[in-house]
């Protein structure tokens, strides 16, 4: 999720972890007996040890072992970085977990006291991890290795940042652009403003219009507008934010997101409802030459900017059109996501993690990187289409110095044209100890209006008290330990 | 149907019946009440049924192309097509191309056999095949040996409190599996076991209710004079026991072995809560980390998913044909005797 | 429980042998020695359940009581909050729903499972011989299907778009709903796959069939009665006990449903869809113990399990003796 390609995605592909773990039948008897007398051991915390101090420094030499998880090297982009920041800890034994990090799995290896070193996570998830006291605050690695924390993205940071304390070290962006099926829209007569959420009225009509509903099934999806996970995109896209810049007061009952809810829901009603369109998706070769914009069912939907890659890897004629998601006043629109580096409270070498988290988001790295990325894909014949990090320096020379938007055939120019202009315009949610309780209090929220289990109305105003008492204690306790 | 797993497990060793596979009296294995209940329904002690399949029923009709007869047969193809037919279409879709995987045609159109690859490049599926093999092996041993060497303590000898300790083992199976599963949990985890495969099998040392429930009945049911002829020639506790009364209750043996190769190969729940690396995984946990990855969730890839479900499945289906006489013996007998 | 087991019967008859020679009071001075000697043997023997019960059940349902009574996240040392809870239990909307869905399972689930076990038993048994012994094979082959697999298959065949039942509902003429994602359809759906795990009852109704006296049906069939009178009046009473053995089992399995439901519809993959339809009691327990870590109000969930379980039990063992009274007058 957090890398720009899918390659991240395989959680199982192994990977060697930390050996030794295994413990044969002989330790077995002595551990039950021990197990048995262990009734106040197993009552005990094992963390909360993150706050001893550690020794951080850009001249001292690291060592050791270092494992990593949460981080894919399925495509050069990964892999030139990885290698960028093991040849800069050249002692250092990496060993890398592939696939994302699973937050229930980390917090029960962080319990059993035996966590990754570093991890990547996906920068929403952060703020229960140091709520939890799983991972540590940063500010003393990212000082001590010289680093200038304003060379990150603000909205990243922001994601990161709890009472003052920097949690993570932004990674990659994420934001979304509006892709469109030409053909479908030339067949039904419209353009790509008709889906780019300028006008809700437009988008609902060209849902309607080009969906193919036979013998009761859903052969063409008109519109997907992407509920329950890009709620916060339409709000946002009425003049709210689901969550305060404190983090404190969320906004889910806001008349406008009520409306907001009413509307994207509203689009798969017109279509035969969110199962119809559901079980339509979930039958697609969403990653392969038989995609959806390739067999024509897909009209239109937001969807986030690495997709272009997929696309023109594996359907670069599919007669596919991009633009940036608009507000109902016209100007485009992002909800940001995106990764980032954590180190775990329990990390066995916290330094080799910081200096792994730094190499990883240097602007030197990332220019590797990208580099890399442009020579694949111009060896395999297809394009650049950009790489969206949360280190401005090193976006805004990828965009300037290795992207050419003058050189790219459409509709390659104009989707990347529309990804940057998407990233500036990008917002997203503050840091705050409760934000896996409040992701899931909005997404039940849309789930249950989707599902035709309530109005729009009093599910986020149910939503809201849950994401609000959540809140409330989480804050509460976060305060209280201070 | 053979869900009930860690949560309706049973309770005492932990492990065994726990993750009962065999569907509905995979659950009886697990479940502790399942047994209790089917003791209260006056069946125990009946003498087991012992059908065999090959074996001629009681009574033989005269077989007759009657339209009745006929009517019979098709219904049962037809119930059999519907049984059947979703592994069919399970292992052909292994052989298709992503594209086609949804086509339901029983041939591939274009047979392939890169999903196999594909997986074995995607997922250390070798090192979870070896994985499964051990902890079922040592989970279905373990679980043998130690239910047995309860059951004929129950069985043999007479001693203070033996009923009441009986009573104890049989309430043990009453006790949700869900009661125990945190502090056993919270054990594995203090001895740092966790995230091994440890904890699937080890558990097992110390018998589980169903299974001794079991082998006592069987061991009930041997003659006496056997074994105090054999004491008068000289055969301590441990001969009686190793030589003489487990070689008389092979089917038993086997029965208990098979059911708990199967639970074991096929739980979920307790590899789950246990294994956190993929390089620990069993075949079934590894499965649903590629349903998540490659599936609805994740990238749609489903024939990655399909091809390891077969690769999943079809061991448990060899396992069944070398072994089918004796778990339907097994289930006709849990079926009468509980 | 243990009247049952005191119960003399053939399979009981070593021990009954035993009682009676050696008569309780007064023991002899070699009965004596022989009983201490076997104490010491049987103690042996039975030393690994002992063991056992002592460190995985006994020790657990104790430390499972005081967490219940905590906010522990193994992270963090557990905080005492008293009953909080079992209060927090009365009113979690989740809870609410999770019983509700695993009752709703149950109560369609469970007749669905007997009624088909039932019908292709008493199929089997007029195919009869190796037919049936054929066609019995075929029945159980999905049992030794992985539940992960089948969850599997759930999402695949049903999926309501291009799944395999939608296209032969289509033969039919009949519009198929979207099974996987129509949270009114999902349980039906769940239902359904598990339907082809009857297997082992159907093995177990089929050895009850055989079972019962021919001269049953011959004096029914000179009363002229008809193949469902013989049935309603003749092999369901002969069976009532696996009968009722087969409704039990399938009844506890039904409330512990996990792992199609899981598989299917949570964990990593599943997190952002809607699948509340699919939450059951069991999942939404190890959820709340080991994807929350919340495992203080986990414990107070499986505490509330475990009395619903024993009141459950109870009324079972009530009814069942009704049961075993009426067999024991068949017979």
């Amino acid at each position: 999720m957090g890398s720009t390609t899918r390659s991240s995605g395989a959680a199982a592909r192994g990977g060697a972890r930390r050996g030794g773990r295994h413990r044969g039948p002989g330790a077995l008897a002595a551990s039950l007996a021990v197990g048995a007398l262990l009734a106040a051991g197993c009552a005990t915390g094992t963390g909360g040890d993150g706050g001893e101090a550690v020794d951080y420094d850009a001249d001292a030499p690291v060592g050791g072992e270092l494992v990593v998880a949460g981080f894919g090297t399925g495509d050069e982009v990964g892999a030139v970085r990885l290698a960028t920041a093991e040849a800069a800890m050249p002692d250092v034994d990496v060993q890398l977990v592939e696939g994302d990090l699973d937050v229930q799995q980390f917090l029960s290896a962080v319990a059993a006291d035996d966590p990754p070193d570093v991890i990547g996570a996906n920068r929403d998830q952060i703020g229960t991890l140091a709520a939890r006291g799983a991972v540590v605050p940063l500010d003393a690695c990212l000082e001590g290795e010289g680093v200038d924390t304003s060379v990150y993205r603000d909205s990243a940071l922001g994601q990161l940042t709890l009472d003052g304390a920097l949690y993570g070290v932004p990674e990659f962006n994420q934001v979304q652009v509006v892709m469109a099926n030409q053909q479908l829209l030339d067949e039904a007569g419209l353009t790509l403003a008709d889906v780019d959420g300028s006008s809700w009225e437009a988008v609902g009509a060209a849902a309607e219009a080009m969906a193919v509903r036979e013998d009761g099934d859903l052969q063409v999806i008109g519109y997907d507008s992407k509920l329950p996970e890009f709620l916060p995109l339409w709000a946002q896209a009425d003049g709210v934010r689901l969550l305060s810049d404190d983090g404190r007061t969320a906004h889910l009952d806001d008349p406008a997101v009520v409306e907001a809810l009413t509307f994207a829901a509203d689009v798969y009603a017109r279509q035969g409802g969110f199962s119809a369109v559901k079980a339509n998706r979930d039958a697609q070769d969403f990653f392969g030459a038989e995609n959806q914009f390739a067999t024509g069912v897909l009209g239109a939907m937001p969807f986030e900017q690495w997709y272009l890659n997929v696309l023109d890897e594996v359907s670069p004629d599919a007669p596919v059109v991009f633009g940036t998601v608009k507000t109902r006043e016209g100007e485009p629109v992002a909800y940001t996501a995106g990764s980032a580096w954590a180190i775990p409270a329990g990390s066995g070498n916290p330094q080799a993690a910081c200096r792994l988290a730094v190499t990883m988001t240097a602007t030197d790295t990332w220019m590797a990187a990208a580099q890399a990325r442009v020579d694949a894909v111009e060896a395999d014949g297809r394009r650049f289409t950009g790489l969206l990090t949360a280190n401005t320096e090193a976006d805004e020379r990828i965009r300037t110095e290795l992207v050419e938007p003058q050189d790219l055939p459409e509709p390659w120019a104009s989707g990347v044209d529309a990804v940057y202009a998407a990233e500036d315009a990008s917002f997203s949610f503050a840091a705050n100890p409760a934000d896996a309780e409040f992701t899931q209090a909005w997404q039940d929220a849309a789930n249950r209006v989707v599902n035709g289990q309530m109005e729009p109305q009093e599910s986020l105003e149910r939503a809201q008290q849950e994401a609000q008492a959540a809140l409330d204690a989480a804050w509460a306790e976060w305060d209280e330990r201070g | 149907m053979s869900a009930g797993a860690g949560l309706g497990g049973t309770p005492g060793g932990g492990v065994a019946g726990g993750a009962s596979g065999t569907g509905a009296v995979g659950a009886a294995q697990g479940d502790p009440s399942a047994v209790a209940a089917a003791r209260a329904t006056g069946v125990t002690g009946r003498p087991p049924a012992t059908p065999s399949p090959g074996a001629p029923p009681a009574r033989r009709r005269r077989r007759r192309w009657t339209p009745g007869r006929v009517a019979v047969l098709a219904a049962l193809v037809a119930a059999t097509v519907v049984f059947t037919y979703p592994l069919v279409w399970l292992v052909s879709a292994s052989f298709k191309p992503r594209a086609q995987v949804f086509d339901n045609r029983l041939v591939p159109a274009d047979p392939t056999l890169a999903n196999y690859v594909e997986v074995w490049q995607q997922a250390p599926l070798l090192l979870w095949l070896g994985n499964t093999v051990l902890v079922t092996v040592l989970a279905a041993v373990a679980v043998t040996v130690s239910s047995s060497l309860v059951a004929w303590g129950f069985a043999y000898f007479r001693f203070p409190l033996r009923g009441p300790l009986f009573a104890l083992v049989l309430a043990t199976m009453m006790l949700p599996g869900a009661v125990t599963m945190i502090p056993t949990f919270l054990i594995w985890n203090s001895v740092g076991l966790t995230d091994t495969l440890v904890p699937l099998w080890a558990g097992n040392l110390f018998g589980s209710a169903f299974y001794v429930f079991l082998l006592r009945q069987f061991f009930l049911g041997l003659p006496r004079e056997t074994f105090e002829a054999a004491t008068i020639d000289g055969a301590d506790n441990w001969q009686l026991f190793w030589r003489i009364a487990l070689p008389l209750t092979k089917p038993a043996v086997v029965v208990t072995l098979l059911f708990e190769f199967q639970a074991a190969w096929t739980d979920l729940m307790r590899p789950l809560i246990y294994l956190r690396s993929a390089e620990n995984f069993t075949v079934p946990r590894g499965l649903k980390t590629l349903v998540d990855t490659f599936g609805a969730g994740g990238e749609f890839q489903w024939q990655v998913v399909i091809t390891a479900s077969v690769i999943t499945t079809v061991p448990m289906v060899v396992l069944f044909f070398l072994g089918q006489k004796h778990f339907v013996q097994g289930i006709a007998t849990t079926g009468s005797k509980g | 429980m243990s009247a049952a087991d005191a119960r003399p019967g053939p399979a009981t008859g070593a021990g009954a042998t035993r009682a009676g020679r050696s008569p309780r009071p007064p023991l002899s001075r070699g009965a004596r020695a022989r009983r201490r000697r076997d104490t010491r043997a049987a103690l042996l023997f039975i030393s690994p359940w002992v063991v056992g019960f002592a460190v995985f059940t006994a020790w657990p349902m104790l430390y499972s009581a005081y967490l219940s009574l905590t906010d522990y996240d193994v992270i963090n040392a557990p905080s005492f909050v008293g009953l909080d809870n079992y209060r927090r239990l009365a009113d979690d909307p989740d809870v609410v729903l999770a019983v509700g869905n695993t009752l709703w399972y149950a109560v369609v689930q469970v007749p669905l499972h007997v009624l088909t076990s039932l019908g292709l038993a008493l199929l089997l048994e007029r195919a009869g011989g190796r037919t049936a012994g054929f066609f019995r094979t075929a029945f159980y082959l999905p049992n030794m299907t992985p539940p992960v697999a089948v969850g599997v298959l759930l999402l695949l065949l049903f999926n309501g778009q291009s799944g395999l039942v939608n296209e032969v509902l289509g033969w039919v003429g009949v519009d198929g709903p979207a099974w996987t994602t129509d949270p009114a359809w999902v349980k039906p759906g769940l239902v359904l796959v598990s339907l082809l795990t009857t297997g082992s009852s159907v093995i177990i109704l089929l050895a009850a069939l055989r079972d019962v006296p021919r001269e049953l049906y011959d004096a029914a069939l000179v009363d002229g009665a008809g193949f469902w009178r013989r049935t309603l009046r003749i092999t369901v009473p002969m069976i009532s006990g696996p009968l009722f053995f087969v409704t039990v089992i399938g009844t506890i399995s039904a409330l512990q449903a996990f792992t199609e439901a899981y598989t299917a519809y949570f964990g990593a993959g599943n997190s952002t869809y809607s699948n509340d339809a699919a939450l059951f009691y069991s999942i939404h327990l190890f959820r709340t113990a080991f994807e929350y870590l919340q495992m203080g109000y986990a414990s107070a969930m499986a505490w509330a399990l475990f009395v619903v379980i024993l009141l459950v039990t109870l009324v079972q063992l009530r009814l069942s003796r009704r049961f075993v009274y009426y067999e024991g007058d068949q017979r």
